[in-house]
């Protein structure tokens, strides 16, 4: 499977909207190089504030700029974002419900796979969920991170937007659409299990379900894109289809993905779901394909955890 | 307006800082005494402000840095116009608009959230590119922080990006009461002395006594001639300013008056304001 970088892809989207858009700015702790926008600042170079290796700070400083109306969009990678910015996000960004725009780079072990656990990050979902007013996109791969980037700067308020290392599989196929706030069924074989997915993990969770297609498990694949707000209705809906689920997500278990499916479930449809995802742990340096089998996010361990969540 | 009377301003600001506290059973007092006359300058003389239309986008911008002493800068905006002054007797109550730190959708006036220490400067320097990049010209983004928020890194990672991008239209005032929560800011950091500090990261300096109207002013006027730097103004100034029972006294730092101490405000300012 060839792959496409994420953050190309977003970057692209942001600089065809930046054409049409004079409100758009980008602000970048050391972080133009790492988010692939040195071509937006040659065609805009007065529309990128560097602030340095000063993550806080370019929160705040996106904060300012959006009370005088401007669209700043901030990148940087994930953890530094959410972790060392946390309060400022939550605070200055998401309590005033300013119209500021994140950009989080080496989501999950897939991004930064082999720098080890200081630039893997796989809270950040679970950090931001937690906080009132910030929307959570999480895209599959490439093509969906252009429309989702394009989504995230056509919604009002702040928005987070999970990209990977720059080396993500290529799922979708051009004219794959991206619903902001919905749920979508990339494949459906049958109603045996549910197969929640998000992000660039989603590969994997598509190989998983063509592979018990093959063993006869007929199963049906949802990519969860939006992880806030959730489409609890979406979600419902497949699970009362099914009856069982597995998520998959490249995250810590606790606060992400399947989380946000199982809150969804306990109220609307309760039902046996299995959680693939980091369990709780922190985990090592390491080729991308490795780590992720290492970790239980293999094909076969999606495979397995279905067939599991089919029994009664 | 002359300096007697921005003086006078001053006082009044302090007296409803006291009395609302009062009411309210809970706030800052002290940490408002010391920029009073700061406040009286900036919000009765010297910024650009319209209470018809508080987000005029040719506005000066203000960010009270240091949030918890927002009893005087809700004084001060009810003072000028922004809401009646009886709401300020709502002060931090389920049911005002009048929250504990300020909140820049809740309450007219108020440009941005703020409460949480050192992001002033920080979020000051965004609204000053804001403006610069939209082509607002002859408006000024004005901060006042406290000394003991100086400890925040953020502070200094904001005072590096202003400096780079030569933010004229940036005048942060230094509130040096040399109290914080815990104790003297002397005995809880490095941090003195401060303008060495702000001009080693570029900034345009001045130190002034920060209860002095006529220094206040110039200080302003000077700031205003520097188009390619950030200023500071170094305010040197007395916690609890004007209620004697408060002057550099960090037990006020968050209080309630009784009704006693109230009126000892009232007789102490009486022919002040």
């Amino acid at each position: 499977m060839s792959t496409k970088s994420t953050r190309v892809a977003a970057m692209e989207a942001i600089q065809e909207a930046a054409r049409s858009d004079e409100r758009i700015v980008i602000i970048s702790p050391d972080a133009v190089a790492a988010a692939r926008a040195t071509a937006f600042r040659e065609e805009f170079p007065d529309r990128v504030i560097e602030v340095g290796i000063a993550e806080q700070d370019a929160v705040d400083i996106a904060a300012g700029l959006a009370t005088t109306g401007m669209k700043p969009i901030v990148v940087s990678y994930a953890g530094f974002l959410t972790m060392r910015a946390c309060e400022m996000i939550r605070t200055f960004v998401a309590y005033p419900g300013l119209n500021v725009k994140l950009i989080g780079l080496n989501g999950g072990m897939l991004g930064g796979e082999r720098e080890g656990v200081t630039h893997q990050f796989y809270e950040d979902v679970g950090i931001l969920r937690s906080m009132p007013g910030v929307k959570i996109l999480c895209p599959a791969d490439a093509q969906q991170a252009k429309l989702a980037a394009k989504a995230m700067l056509e919604e009002e308020g702040p928005v987070y937007l999970r990209l990977g290392s720059g080396r993500e599989p290529e799922v979708f196929e051009d004219g794959t659409p991206f619903a902001f706030g919905k749920v979508r069924e990339v494949k459906k074989y049958g109603n045996d299990v549910a197969v929640f997915a998000a992000g660039f993990i989603m590969d994997r969770a598509l190989k998983a379900l063509e592979q018990l297609h093959q063993e006869g498990v007929e199963g049906t694949l949802v990519d969860v894109s939006t992880i806030k707000p959730i489409d609890c209705e979406g979600i419902t809906e497949v699970l009362k289809a099914c009856d069982c689920a597995v998520a998959v997500e490249d995250h810590n278990i606790y606060g992400g993905l399947s989380s946000a499916i199982c809150e969804v479930a306990c109220q609307f449809h309760p039902c046996k779901i299995l959680r693939l995802g980091l369990k709780d742990v922190y985990p090592r340096s390491g080729v991308a394909a490795e780590l992720l089998d290492a970790y239980g996010l293999s094909v076969q361990n999606i495979v397995d955890a279905a067939k599991e969540a089919m029994k009664k | 307006m002359t300096v007697d009377e921005l003086s006078r301003i001053a006082n009044r600001l302090r007296l409803d800082v006291v009395e609302t506290v009062h009411l309210a059973g809970d706030g800052h007092p002290g940490p408002c005494m010391s920029i009073a006359d700061i406040m009286a300058v900036l919000f009765f003389e010297e910024m650009k402000l319209d209470p018809e239309n508080p987000r005029w986008p040719e506005r000066d911008r203000f960010i009270l840095s240091k949030g918890h002493a927002c009893p005087i800068l809700y004084a001060a905006l009810a003072r000028k116009g922004f809401f009646p002054y009886e709401e300020l007797k709502g002060l931090r109550s389920l049911g005002s608009f009048l929250q504990g730190h300020p909140d820049m959708n809740k309450i007219p006036g108020v440009d941005t959230v703020s409460g949480s220490l050192g992001n002033g400067v920080a979020i000051g320097t965004g609204m000053a590119l804001g403006c610069r990049m939209q082509g607002i010209k002859d408006n000024y983004v004005y901060v006042i922080v406290g000394d003991g928020e100086e400890e925040e890194g953020i502070i200094w990672e904001a005072a590096m990006a202003a400096a780079k991008y030569e933010l004229g239209n940036l005048i942060v005032f230094a509130d040096l009461n040399n109290h914080q929560s815990g104790g003297h800011v002397t005995d809880l950091s490095s941090l003195y002395p401060v303008p060495d500090k702000w001009q080693a990261f570029h900034w345009h300096v001045q130190s002034i006594d920060g209860h002095d109207i006529g220094a206040i002013r110039n200080a302003i006027a000077e700031a205003k001639k520097v188009t390619d730097k950030p200023s500071i103004i170094c305010c040197k100034t007395i916690k609890g300013k004007n209620i004697p029972y408060m002057e550099d006294n960090n037990a006020w730092h968050k209080r309630t008056p009784t009704a006693e101490e109230v009126e000892i405000a009232r007789e102490a300012l009486r022919d002040k304001m």
